[in-house]
Formats: C-alpha cells, structure tokens, sequence
C-alpha cells in the first residue's frame, strides 16, 4: 500500500520537485530489491534451467558435427532471431532519443537492457561460424561480399562483429546507468551498494559530467545502431543469401534488419507490458509509453511488406530463370506454407488489428498483437533460412543458379535438438535480461527525474495540456 | 596554506543560482566552483559556467586510427598473398570495406568509453565533500579554496539560503 502511494506521489503536481526526485528515486531504486515474493525466483529458476538445457543442447550440436549443413538451418533461423528479438530491441530506446522524444524515457532502461540478452546470440554464432562454409569450396572461389579475401575472414570478422555489437551494448547500458548506479551507491546497502560504488566510478554530477554523459549516450546509441544494421547485413549475406546460388538480392540484408526491428519491438512491448503490470508501475511507464511503442509496431509492421514487395516484385516480373529460382525457394517452394504463415502472421493480421485506434491504447491486445508478430518473425525466418543451408552443396555452390529440379520438394522438419536449443537460448536471453533488473533500477531514475523537471501540466487557453522541455 | 572543500546544499534551483552569483561577487573564479545534481539540469541553468568539450576528439582519433589500421592490415595481406579474382585488380577496395568500417567503428567504440572515463573525470579522487541527499534532488554548490577564505565562501553560501553547509580539509 506504502509502495502505491510513493508511487502517487512521482504524479502529484503538489509536491516541490525534491519531494517528487525523492519520491522517484527510492521507489525506482527499489524495483532492484524489492521481494516479488517467490514467484520471481521460480520464474529464474526455471529460465536458469532451461538455459542450462540451451547449453547442452548447443554442447550436442556441436559433437554431432558440422559436416551435414542441411542440420544446420532451424540453428542458423535461431541466430538471426535471436538477433532480432534481442539485437534490435535497444533501437526501441535508441530511434526516439536520436529523434529527441520525450516519451520513450520511461521505457529507454528496459530495452537498452536487453543488450545483456544479446550474450545468448553470441554464444550461439561461435558454432555456427565453424558450420559455415570457407571462401574456397570444392577448389574454387564461392561467390561472396568478400571476393578475394582469406578464405576464413568473413568467419573472423563476423565473430569479432558479433562480440563487438555485445561489448558496444554492455557499454551503453552502463554508460546510461551511471546517474542511477550513482542514486544506488547514495541509497542501497550490502552486495549492491559496493556493485554501484565500483560502476559508478565516482559519479557526483557536475556540470561536466553531465555534458560529457549526455553526448557519450548519444554516441554510443549510434554506434550501436550503426554496428546493429552492420551485423545484419553480413549475416543476412554470409549465413543467408550467399548460401544458394543465383540469390541475388540487394534489398535483402535490409529487410532482414527491418523484420528484426520489428520482432524487436515487439519483444520490448511485451517487456513493457509484463514489467508495469507486476512491479505495479503504472504511474511511471502511462499509456503514452504504450501508445507510442504502438505506433512503432505499426509503422515496422508497414515495413515489412514494403521491403517484402520490393525484392519480390523485382522476381515476379523479372521472369528470368534466375528470379524463377529465387521465387520457388523463398515463397512457393516446400516452404510455401511457412512463407504464408509468416505472411499472415508478420503482416496482415497485425496490421489489421493495430490499425483501430483504440487498439493502439489497449495493452492487452497490443501484447497479442506482439505475441502474433514475434511468431510470424520465426515462421519467417525459417522460410529464410532452413532452405539456404537445405540447398547447399559444395557442386551447387558454383552453379549460375540451382536448376527447378534440384530445389528440394519437402521442408526439412525441426528435431528435438533444434526445440532445445530454441527453447534454451530465448531463456538464456531472458535469464540475462532478469538477472539485469536485479542489478540495475528497470526505469532510470535521472531519466525520470528529468521528465518530472521538464515536464509540467499547464493552463493552455480554456484546455490542460503538457509541456514538455527540451533544452538540447 | 592548505585547501578546504566546501558544500553548500540547497533545495531549490534559484537560491543554487543566488549562490553562485554570490561566490563571484565575493571574488571567486567561476573554475572554483562547481554545481551538483542527480538530475541533468539544462546547461547554464543556474548560471554557471558551462565547460568547453572536446567530447569528439576522441571517437574521432579512434575511427582515424581503426581506419588506418585497417588499410594497412588489408592492403599489406593483398599485396603479400596476391590472388587475382574475377580479373579484379589486387587492392580491390570493396573487398576492403567491411573490415574497414568494422574496424573504424570498434576503434571509435573504444576511444569513446575511453573518452567518457576521462572527459567526466572518474574516478573521481578529488575527494571534495558530497552528500547523498544531492540524488535525491538537492542541488550542491561545491567549491574549494583556501582556508583563509573559508568565512567568506560559507557567507556567501549561506547567505543565498543554504540549508547547510559541510566543509572537509584537503
């Protein structure tokens, strides 16, 4: 009851803006400790469980070999949602502060902090990067981005891309923690007090600091972006489209980014959801916070036929042997219901639904919405991916393109191994992204410390409305 | 004559502003002083002085650096392990962008971590005197100066409504 009514009080217009920090700052601090009696630690319990199951699955996977490449398709569909669902999540926080909206503060901290989510993709890319064929196949150069390079480069610097992007995420969680682990080393005792004292590094809040942090924020974001869509393009090319011949496709790596920004929010919609509604933080994270994921949603569901029809279009009238190929394998091949699926699922049933406005202020049907939309991304990677590594072969790689009869007339079908490693890498992501919000406020308090000093409910002509401050 | 660290805490943003204004006209530099808050208060808001940056110096030396490397990394493996492909001449300079853009961006990565370190000064080991109650929203104007000029620093302090004021020697 206590806890509700602080949680009034960050709201109150009456209180002088101290009050209202104060207020702010012990109620946020105390989502890191709060008891969520024991349903929280059954809930980690059994995603530390099912990661652990993730793990040994990966553990399998590996002693069976990377010989057989048609096996590794479902595992290479994993990776690339994984880089969705997790990778793309933060860009929910990143492309409003680019764009200097105020409404995404609330929500920043909860999908900047699935970067830490990010480790269960790069734990799953290391294997893979091993099943990946070199650049010389059969004694010949297989077409690729990397023309002439070491025929084991894109192995390297894919690796080093993907740990890159993790490391580049892991520093922007902290960099836009650091008022807040400051707030915590002021305000926790024990275990997390020392753990804020150390990361805070000695943060007082000067007015130094404060320029400094705030550009550091802003960097970061970008390069993080900037290396996001990087990572997308060199998988989409060397795990994806490289990988049958003839594909070629320059839309391709950018829809693969887009489908994942958009299974992204998605997730982070979800999060949101799930976080207000058990840690009772309605007051902090309002309906414009949903409101505005929405518009997200619906914009990236968009998108997503936009780049779909664009490649497509180019097949359907291009005609040639090549786009006839293309066509068979990405849409009405084996995998042609998979590929309606996704179409539905990723496309037209969300956007029928978020169309209507008051859907788009109702969590509930915006979290159906998501759960529809995250699985359309994994019919559609599937349809994407399995194919890829089902029609290579060392002979086939070389050819112009891979003649009708040639492309397989059945789907391959998931095995138990691919369910566990499904099942146990999404938890692994979500055991980082829970063991985060024990560490780490799940709103940020100076974030909410500054919308409360530069927000203010005014008189405007015979209406209420907003204003909002907005000094950089 | 040794140095004193001195706090004066206050709850609202104009009489932080008053302090200042006092602080200068009791003879202080504006580099002596500094404000404090938990929140990031819009720049010159309580009219102090806002310090010049160099906050892109360092991505920038970085992605120079990354970038140099990378040209020189791929442009000598080229020249050493000569393989031309697809009658393309050796030093093909799209089989270079990729590592060269992914080395340039982890370099500024780095640089800029390096940068935030250095540019907001942390560790902070000045040892000035903090209160706890400054992230909670009181606003702290911090200075240091010399012992002797103690009485004056806490005057003007206090007289611009300071709800207290803590010192520590240095």
């Amino acid at each position: 009851m206590e806890k509700v009514i602080t949680r009034r009080i960050l709201i109150s217009e009456e209180l002088n803006n101290q009050e209202r920090f104060n207020a702010a700052t012990s109620s946020l601090v105390s989502t890191t400790k709060e008891e969520m009696g024991g349903k929280f630690k059954i809930v980690f319990g059994i995603f530390a469980a099912l990661s652990v199951m993730g793990i040994l699955s990966l553990l399998i996977k590996i002693f069976q070999g990377f010989d057989d490449k048609s096996s590794w398709g479902y595992y290479s569909a994993i990776v690339s949602l994984l880089f969705g669902v997790f990778g793309t999540a933060p860009m929910v926080a990143i492309a409003p502060m680019i764009a200097k909206a105020d409404w995404h503060r609330p929500i920043a901290r909860i999908a900047n902090m699935f970067t830490a989510a990010g480790l269960s993709s790069v734990i799953m890319i290391f294997p893979l990067i091993f099943a990946l064929p070199p650049l010389v196949v059969g004694g010949y150069r297989r077409r690729s981005i990397w023309f002439d390079a070491n025929i084991y480069t894109p192995h390297v610097f894919f690796g080093l891309a993907v740990v890159g992007l993790f490391l580049i995420g892991l520093g922007m969680l902290w960099v836009s923690s650091i008022p807040d682990l400051a707030a915590m080393r002021d305000h926790s005792t024990g275990r997390r007090q020392r753990f804020a004292k150390i990361l805070s590094r000695g943060f007082v809040g000067t007015e130094r600091q404060w320029i400094s942090l705030r550009a550091r924020i802003g960097m970061m974001s970008t390069f993080y972006f900037m290396f996001l869509i990087f990572v997308h393009i060199l998988y989409s090319i060397n795990f994806n489209l490289e990988l049958v011949a003839g594909w070629k496709d320059a839309i391709y790596p950018m829809y693969h980014a887009m489908t994942g920004i958009q299974s992204g929010i998605a997730t982070v919609m979800i999060a949101v959801y799930l976080i207000r509604k058990y840690y009772k933080l309605e007051d902090v994270i309002r309906i414009d916070q949903i409101w505005g994921l929405a518009k997200l949603m619906f914009a990236a569901t968009i998108f997503w036929f936009y780049f779909f029809i664009c490649a497509f279009m180019i097949f359907w009238y291009g005609k040639s042997e090549i786009n006839v190929m293309t066509i068979k394998i990405l849409v009405n091949g084996p995998y042609m219901w998979v590929f309606i699926g996704a179409f539905l699922l990723s496309f037209i049933v969300p956007w029928w639904i978020i169309i209507w406005n008051p859907v788009r202020k109702n969590p509930p049907m915006l979290v159906l919405v998501a759960t529809i939309t995250l699985i359309g991304c994994i019919l559609d990677r599937i349809r994407l991916f399995v194919i890829s590594w089902q029609v290579y072969g060392e002979d086939t790689i070389h050819l112009r393109y891979i003649p009708a009869e040639d492309i397989p007339d059945n789907m391959i079908m998931p095995t138990l191994l691919d369910g566990t490693l499904f099942v146990g890498f999404i938890s692994l992501g979500i055991f980082m992204f829970l063991l985060m919000s024990r560490l780490l406020p799940i709103v940020s308090i100076w974030e909410t410390h500054q919308s409360i000093l530069l927000t203010k409910h005014i008189k405007f002509h015979r209406t209420e409305v907003y204003a909002v401050g907005k000094p950089d | 004559m040794s140095n004193l660290s001195i706090l004066g805490l206050y709850d609202n943003p104009d009489s932080a502003a008053d302090a200042l204004d006092a602080l200068h006209e009791s003879g202080f530099d504006s580099n002596d002083f500094d404000v404090l808050t938990g929140t990031p208060y819009p720049e010159g808001a309580f009219g102090e002085h806002v310090p010049q940056h160099r906050l892109f110096r360092f991505p920038l030396f970085g992605a120079i650096m990354g970038l140099t490397l990378s040209v020189f990394l791929t442009t000598t493996t080229q020249i050493v392990y000569p393989l031309i492909t697809g009658g393309k001449p050796i030093l093909s300079i799209f089989a270079m962008l990729v590592i060269m853009y992914e080395m340039t961006m982890l370099s500024a990565v780095v640089t800029t971590v390096i940068g935030i370190l250095f540019e907001s000064r942390l560790p902070d080991i000045s040892m000035n005197v903090y209160d706890t109650r400054i992230t909670e929203g009181l606003i702290g104007v911090s200075l240091v100066c010399s012992t002797d000029k103690k009485d004056v620093a806490e005057k003007a302090l206090k007289d611009a409504g300071a709800m207290e004021i803590k010192s520590s020697g240095k």
